[in-house]
């Protein structure tokens, strides 16, 4: 979503797109440090677990560097790539849903609860109240996000956070356009009323519009 | 105008991805309804909600990519293996070499040795010495006449063994059988009269037993009759002194008011008798 110029010039230059496709290797690996961060951080909104999301991005990446060749059109890169990180996030949560299972995290990290969540943040020394203000909402929010279903979580995710436009997240989910902007409507209004329900609104919650 | 904006469009609208016309259809319909503007005005919110969501930042691990196509054949991981076989297959024949393994194989014997071949003297075959010798015939006989009479002896033994144990069953048998006869037509008769008795007992018992309930509770409810005819009668009784006084203190009050009355009367008649007098006697005063 918030590209450097010198991101989005990379990413459009046809060049490395090809050089990376005929096998360079130096332009494959520029290619996954463009996009690693987009893509880890759409599989960590997908599971809200940085593990899945390490995961999800090293398989997506793998994946990409050995399926380029077969990639037809370079303008659809953006769209292929999440292609590939959409089919790998559905099919850790269908493996997820077989075998569910507690981090230990969860299970043995204690302390964890009582202490606030900023004693444990690396920037606690800049406005702490506000760091903790921040990451609250921010678990809030992904937390009500992950109450969505899959189908609207993917789509309010490629939207708000990825950028995505309607056009390529229909590509990306092999349905039509407006599928996609109901399923964001739809899911945007689910948002509203989960976060309704936890009593979180713009008075809640002190940030400036 | 009966326009009204579908959901995709209004999503449209709001990323900014609407179509000039029907962009501005929208604008008009917004403007004429302030509950749809309102409700795009929350969506926008929320949007502006999610933005507090910030990226996580994370370094990109480096990615390998196992199979490449431009891969030199010693990079294949099989020749790993094949090159360790041979590097040790290589060694094992220096150190003989150094060692001066020698393995011979000669008038069926393995021989091994390091260093100089010692000279071993061959061994000539130890002549057996010359044994009555039997045709295989005989052997055969032999083995034959031994088997058999092992069989005999062994099937007579086994014999003997059966009949003595028919012979000790058979007696036990016969003793046991006479005892066990006798106790159960001791048992049979003895339980016969025993349980005759125990049934008589029994009876008895229960004929007793229901006797002595009969007469107790008949005694309890002759007593509670009793008890309550006593009660009763005393009831009826107090009924009876309590009516009694009723009507005497009544008649008591009738009499006192009769006696009052007759006072009454005696002096009203008392005093018409005066009067009359002491008229009459005006009179004939006068």
């Amino acid at each position: 979503m918030t590209e450097t110029l010198l991101d989005i010039a990379m990413m459009h230059s046809d060049t490395l797109l090809a050089r990376a496709k005929e096998g360079d290797q130096a332009a494959q690996g520029k290619l996954v440090q463009l996009w690693y961060k987009r893509i880890y951080n759409f599989g960590y909104k997908f599971f809200m677990d940085h593990d899945m999301a390490m995961e999800v991005s090293q398989k997506t990446f793998i994946s990409m560097c050995r399926s380029l060749p077969s990639l037809q059109d370079n303008a659809r890169f953006k769209s292929w790539l999440y292609k590939i990180a959409v089919n790998y996030c559905r099919e850790e949560a269908r493996k997820r849903k077989g075998n569910r299972s507690l981090s230990f995290d969860v299970v043995w990290n204690r302390e964890a609860e009582d202490s606030p969540a900023w004693e444990t943040s690396s920037q606690r020394f800049d406005n702490p109240e506000r760091q903790l203000q921040q990451t609250e909402l921010s678990d809030v929010l992904q937390q009500a996000l992950h109450e969505l279903n899959v189908e609207q979580r993917e789509v309010v995710i490629m939207k708000e956070y990825e950028g995505l436009k309607f056009r390529e997240i229909a590509e990306v989910l092999n349905i039509s356009e407006n599928t996609v902007k109901s399923r964001m409507y739809y899911g945007l209004d689910g948002l509203r009323k989960i976060l309704e329900r936890k009593n979180i609104n713009k008075d809640t919650i002190g940030y400036e519009l | 105008m009966s326009y009204k904006p579908s959901e995709q469009d209004l999503m449209a609208y709001l990323y900014g991805e609407l179509e000039d016309d029907k962009r501005e259809k929208l604008e008009q319909y917004l403007l004429e309804n302030p509950t749809a503007r309102g409700e795009l005005e929350k969506m926008s919110g929320l949007r502006r909600m999610l933005a507090q969501v910030e990226d996580k930042e994370v370094i990109a691990p480096p990615i390998f990519v196992g199979e490449h196509p431009s891969q030199r054949f010693w990079q294949a991981p099989y020749m790993k293996t094949i090159m360790g076989i041979a590097a040790s297959l290589l060694m094992v024949i220096l150190v003989a070499k150094f060692s001066g393994l020698s393995i011979r194989y000669q008038q069926q014997e393995l021989r091994i040795s390091f260093g100089d071949v010692p000279e071993v003297k061959t061994v000539s075959p130890v002549t057996q010495p010359a044994v009555a010798t039997l045709t295989p015939e005989q052997v055969q006989d032999m083995i034959n006449q031994s088997l058999q009479q092992n069989n005999a002896t062994l099937q007579a033994s086994l014999d003997e063994t059966q009949k003595k144990l028919n012979a000790s069953i058979n007696q036990s048998l016969a003793l046991n059988s006479d005892k066990i006869d006798k106790l159960v037509q001791q048992a049979s008769t003895a339980s016969e009269a025993q349980v005759r008795e125990f049934v008589a007992s029994m009876q008895t018992e229960n004929a007793k037993m229901v006797k002595s309930y009969f007469q107790l509770s008949a005694n309890e409810q002759k007593q509670y009759v009793e008890g309550l005819l006593v009660d009763f009668a005393k009831y009826l009784q107090q009924q009876r002194n309590d009516d009694l006084q009723v009507v005497r203190t009544q008649i008591n009050s009738l009499q006192q008011n009769n006696d009052v009355f007759r006072k009454e009367t005696e002096q009203i008649l008392t005093s018409i008798i005066s009067k009359v007098n002491t008229r009459s006697s005006v009179g004939l005063a006068n």
